[in-house]
């Protein structure tokens, strides 16, 4: 049976509706319609009664249109649903297998996850981070990893990158959903999902990029070409790309070519750098000889050109040259070496020279600087025998002598490098050449600097990444607690206990290098905090220090905050006690408050209400009771 | 009831009390491990903000429904301390075997009197309370209060219409709304909820002009079934005024009014079953605009019988943390009393007590086979359900399954949307497999059938919700689990 008069008569109703039945009686189209129906009402009962409706409804005054109307509309839907086709025509394939994973999963235990992973707001970065740390299977359910997908493009660049951290732990299974509904002329997802798959894939994802790379636009360009650089059969195409991408893709060409390697690519940058001398900084992160070769060539000749035409230079050319210095950083093929060793042989010409106002440059400062970080940045290999090297043609100076210490720390033993640079920090005053001595004792505090002991790792790392041949010699601590100098040559800085005291660089590394969790350690370092303190003030870092090796401040906090109570104000002391007594017991915080309110120390503006508070905290705390909250200071004001 | 963390969340009063709880049991905050020899009682110690640790112990005497005890002061029930010492079970935390204490022993006690007190009065009454006597002459001020307000929504019909549904924006929207409101003062709740879906649906159109002929339609079902409501609403009411009968009736006519059921009515109509077993198929979360309230649908299957029913538990917005929410459910639930509530089609359902037990792999082999006959017998039985203008255009069916998979040029996987998800049964017959639009973007859920772990055994069946598409005037079916004779995959939640 052609139901279309039925679906017509449907329709025209719809729009009678719309537009309102005051109309009706001007509707011809729906008196059309009536009309075609008329044939299959003949034929059937229940199109016959939708005639007589229809009938009704268009000869019906217009206060009783609208009821009539829904009525025939009603009988119209029944008849439309009981009419109603199902099926599809069409070869049936069969579904794919094995595309996703279930897991039992309640409503309530991935409903907080999705909501974070798809809607705005604060707190989401922690829900996923518990999700993931509980229940990572989670995030391979099929329910859930899609979330995880569209999380690539969150607003919020933190969770964007969190999404493409999990996706890549939970490996190469998630590659077909990162492939599914890729748009290459989509946004930042599209971009992280380049991303994610060419992190996972390695190689693998070489076809699927060049595949996508001819549609693909924006940033998903740009990842699909950093994406390439990862593997190295794909230098011609970059190479291509180098040719013809313009912008920020050709930028991105250039850093993928950086980590090529070969004679193809080596001349490339040759050519490169010839056009532009700052396209150097690409070759930063390289560490290829052939990079090394390139940079130390350059650098040479224009540090080389400097020193030839003496006296001033100008702000371009020391622009130059720091660009190309900042691309030298843990380059170290026997060319750099050799740049080196050129520039010790020339120290005294380049420190000559001076910038375009007839200051000093302080060229050999900077070098001295930067041979400290790229021995950092490189760690053991053939930077530290150059700069034992270097330091042994010049052991009377402090040039070289952090360089030295960083060096031998990464590749001799622990009590060979104490024997060979702990006298340089004399714990006994000298008599004579002490200006000297101490330029010395600085360089090696210096190198001692770059040394942070890591609880993590259960081990002193040099620049937070390398760590020392053996663990530091634990003499170092006493030695540096017994110092004749408490300095390193650099200034102080804000302490993160509290910006308004800064805190000596050397009591700085000394507590950056030190265990807190060894015995010996503590025993040091305790009294020597609290000496430090009565010495220069500053309770607020100094008492956090001494928390931190399991001291105590007492018997000089109340002298030290005397020594600048304006500083003392009400906030700063609770927090100071609060933290106390999260790792002291309760009678010494008690006896350090009593310590507090009677040294006098106290900010003229918080006296009153600290003589309320402080002598009821201690109440309180020889009651038993934890101690207060802040609210309940204020309340006591 | 068998310890999970899903049984965990489902005892919290929300997801970020479970979190609490198992972050306190994470960090080592319990100590002083104890259980009862018989394992019905554990309790322990939890450090709190205070000097004096809290006293937390769960009493498993009634294992579904354990009786959690706690000395914080938290308003929260269970309370974190609870939860997490929940998860100190769960993760196996070694208990000391100790002597129940006295004090738990005491609150022990007086908690099994009055147990056996409300049981004995159970078997006296049998079952809920009994029904109040009414108030006849409140019932029959409340009947004619109806009856007005019948009238009235007729008049806004009638108005609306002759006017046009195209017209309601702007000013005549927000009278539309306040006649709307006056309706609820009527106590006709239903039809009140039924204008302002109406004026919410017409305003997407205002909103999103693409979707104008979706709307439209959407509003006209509206309006057709509100029609109905009033027509036959009235009849109704006026018998009952008639016959000064004001009890609650077996009709689906007193809910879609505006009506509530209570456990008691429904019994006193008797639509109750007894001891039935349910299996969840599907469970879902849906925002209603208009009622400003959360709609937790459960979809069971009685494995006895292959009924299919819904729980709906409805969380206002503004009580939201009043009302506890639902989860997923998996295993079996016995249910000693299923009230049944009154209607045709996908019948609501509910229970004040039940016992979970896991499914075992007899009964989960023998689930599809509850399913429909086949895709005829299913269809038919839907159009015969929606056609009644008051029953929803869809319905719940379980459908079996002779295969699945997609027609289109392009297969699954590719990134194209161009494929159609189909099913066939062993007849031959076949329904395109769809997501309803009126369920929204998150309910879609029919992509998944791509991303299934496993190949569909033989001897499978399909759960979902076959309903009417306008757009190309067909039954289509919205999958939300596959039923195996192993497993029940669920494409929501």
């Amino acid at each position: 049976m052609n139901l279309q008069p039925l679906y017509d008569v449907k329709e025209r109703l719809e729009y009678a509706a719309i537009a309102g039945v005051s109309l009706l009686g001007e509707d011809f189209r729906l008196q059309r319609a009536a009309e075609a129906l008329k044939p299959l009402a003949a034929a059937s009962p229940v199109f016959g009664k939708i005639d007589a409706g229809l009938t009704k409804l268009l000869a019906a005054p217009p206060e009783q249109r609208s009821g009539l109307l829904l009525d025939v509309l009603a009988l119209v839907d029944a008849v439309a649903y009981t009419q109603a086709g199902a099926g599809f025509e069409g070869e049936l394939e069969p579904l794919p297998v094995g595309g996703g994973v279930y897991h039992q999963i309640s409503y309530g235990q991935i409903s907080p996850l999705l909501t974070a992973l798809t809607t705005t707001g604060g707190g989401r970065m922690e829900i996923v981070k518990s999700a993931w740390e509980n229940h990572p299977e989670f995030f391979e359910d099929y329910r859930v990893l899609p979330a995880v997908i569209v999380g690539l493009g969150d607003g919020y660049g933190e969770m964007g990158e969190l999404c493409a951290t999990l996706l890549k732990e939970l490996g190469p299974s998630v590659i077909p959903a990162l492939k599914q509904g890729f748009d290459p002329a989509g946004n930042k997802e599209m971009a992280r999902r380049v991303e994610v798959i060419a992190a996972l894939d390695g190689k693998a994802a070489t076809p699927w990029l060049r595949e996508i790379l001819p549609e693909a636009k924006k940033d998903v360009r740009s990842a699909v070409i950093t994406a390439l650089g990862g593997d190295g059969e794909n230098t011609s195409l970059l190479l291509d790309l180098a040719k013809s991408e313009r912008g920020k893709n050709r930028e991105t060409a250039l850093e993928a070519l950086a980590k090529q390697d070969g004679d193809e690519v080596s001349a490339f940058w040759e050519r490169e750098l010839g056009k532009n001398s700052q396209a150097v900084a690409f070759l930063r992160p390289t560490r290829a000889d052939w990079a090394s070769d390139l940079v130390a060539r350059g650098l040479w000749d224009r540090v080389e050109a400097a020193v030839e035409q003496g006296g001033q230079i100008g702000k371009e050319t020391h622009a130059d040259v720091s660009a190309w210095l900042a691309s030298a950083k843990g380059k170290s093929s026997p060319s750099m070496l050799d740049f080196w060793r050129w520039a010790d042989a020339e120290t005294e010409a380049i420190g000559k020279l001076q910038n375009h106002t007839g200051q000093p440059l302080r060229l050999g400062a900077q070098l001295a600087e930067l041979l400290l970080d790229s021995l950092c940045t490189a760690g053991p290999g053939p930077l530290c025998e150059l700069c034992l090297e270097l330091w042994g043609k010049h052991k009377d100076e402090a040039r070289w002598l952090p360089h030295a210490v960083v060096a031998s720390l990464l590749t001799r033993s622990a009590s060979e490098v104490y024997d060979q640079f702990s006298p340089y920090v004399p714990v006994v005053k000298p008599l004579l050449g002490g200006a000297q001595k101490q330029a010395l004792h600085n360089a090696v505090l210096e190198g001692l600097g770059r040394l942070a002991w890591k609880e993590d790792t259960g081990a002193c790392l040099i620049n937070g990444v390398w760590p020392t041949a053996q663990p530091l010699d634990k003499r170092w601590i006493k030695r540096l607690t017994h110092a004749v100098w408490k300095t390193t040559g650099k200034n102080g800085s804000g302490s993160a206990y509290a910006y308004w005291e800064p805190i000596e660089e050397y009591d700085l590394t000394l507590i950056r290098l030190s265990d807190p969790s060894d015995e010996e350690t503590r025993a040091l370092l305790v009294p020597y905090l609290r000496e430090r303190m009565a010495e220069n003030g500053q309770p607020y870092s100094y008492s956090h220090y001494l928390f931190r090796f399991g001291g105590s401040p007492r018997g000089v906090l109340g002298k030290a905050m005397a020594r600048n109570s304006k500083s003392n104000r009400l906030g700063v002391l609770w927090r100071l006690m609060n933290d106390a007594a999260q790792v002291l017991p309760p009678e010494e915080t008690a006896m350090l408050l009593e310590e507090v309110l009677s040294s006098g120390g106290i900010n003229k503006e918080a006296l009153p209400t600290a003589q309320k508070t402080i002598p009821w905290t201690i109440e309180q705390l020889r009651a038993g009771k934890p101690f207060p909250d802040w609210d309940d200071w204020i309340a006591l004001r | 009831m068998e310890l999970t963390e899903q049984a965990i969340l489902l005892q919290a009063p929300n997801p970020a009390a479970a979190e609490n709880g198992r972050k306190l049991s994470k960090k080592g905050s319990f100590s002083a491990h104890r259980r009862t020899e018989d394992g019905t009682l554990y309790w322990c110690e939890c450090a709190g903000s205070g000097k004096n640790p809290y006293r937390v112990s769960i009493d498993f005497t009634n294992a579904d429904a354990p009786t959690c005890r706690c000395s914080c002061p938290s308003r929260q029930f269970p309370c974190k301390h609870a939860l997490g010492l929940m998860f100190e079970i769960l993760g196996n935390a070694p208990f000391e075997v100790a002597e129940i204490p006295q004090d738990i022993a005491d609150k022990r006690a007086k908690q099994a009197a009055r147990t056996a007190k409300k049981e004995a009065a159970a078997e006296e009454g049998g079952g809920p309370a009994k029904p109040k006597k009414p108030n006849t002459a409140a019932q029959k001020k409340k009947l004619a209060k109806q009856l007005e307000g019948l009238d009235m929504a007729e008049k806004m019909v009638d108005e609306l219409l002759t006017s046009g549904l195209g017209t309601l924006a702007g000013s005549s929207a927000q009278t539309f709304d306040k006649l709307a409101k006056d309706l609820g003062s009527c106590y006709l709740t239903g039809p009140q909820t039924a204008f302002t879906r109406i004026a919410l649906t017409v305003r997407t159109v205002q909103k999103d002009p693409a979707q104008a002929d979706a709307a439209y339609a959407e509003a006209l079902r509206l309006l057709v079934a509100l029609r109905s409501t009033i027509k036959k609403g009235r009849v109704f009411l006026e018998g009952k005024l008639e016959a000064g009968d004001y009890s609650a009736e077996d009709s689906a006519l007193f809910e879609a009014l505006g009506g509530v059921w209570k456990l008691e009515d429904l019994k006193a109509i008797g639509s109750v079953k007894e001891n039935v077993k349910l299996v969840q198929l599907s469970f879902d979360v849906s925002f209603d605009e208009a009622k400003k309230e959360y709609v937790e649908r459960g979809w069971w299957l009685d494995i006895d019988s292959g009924d299919i029913w819904q729980t709906l538990n409805l969380r206002p917005v503004k009580a939201l943390k009043y009302v506890k929410g639902d989860d997923s459910r998996f295993g079996v639930l016995e249910v000693p009393a299923l009230y049944i509530y009154p209607g045709e089609g996908d019948r609501r359902v509910r229970w004040d007590s039940a016992s979970t037990r896991p499914l075992t792999a007899e009964e989960q082999a023998a689930l599809p086979a509850l399913a429909q006959p086949d895709l005829a017998a299913a269809t038919k039985l839907v159009k015969g359900k929606i056609k009644n203008t008051l029953a929803p255009k869809f319905l719940a069916v379980l459908v079996p399954i002779g295969q699945v998979g997609t027609v289109g040029e392009t297969g699954i996987g590719s990134g194209s949307a161009s494929a159609a998800y189909v099913l066939e049964d062993a007849q031959g017959g076949r329904i395109l497999l769809r997501n309803r639009p009126e369920d929204g973007a998150d309910h879609a859920c029919t992509a998944r059938l791509g991303m299934l772990p496993r190949a569909i055994p033989a001897g499978s069946a399909l759960f979902g919700l076959m309903f009417y598409d306008g757009r190309d005037k067909t039954l289509c079916l919205h999958p939300y689990s596959v039923v195996t004779p192993d497993e029940i995959i669920r494409l929501q939640y």
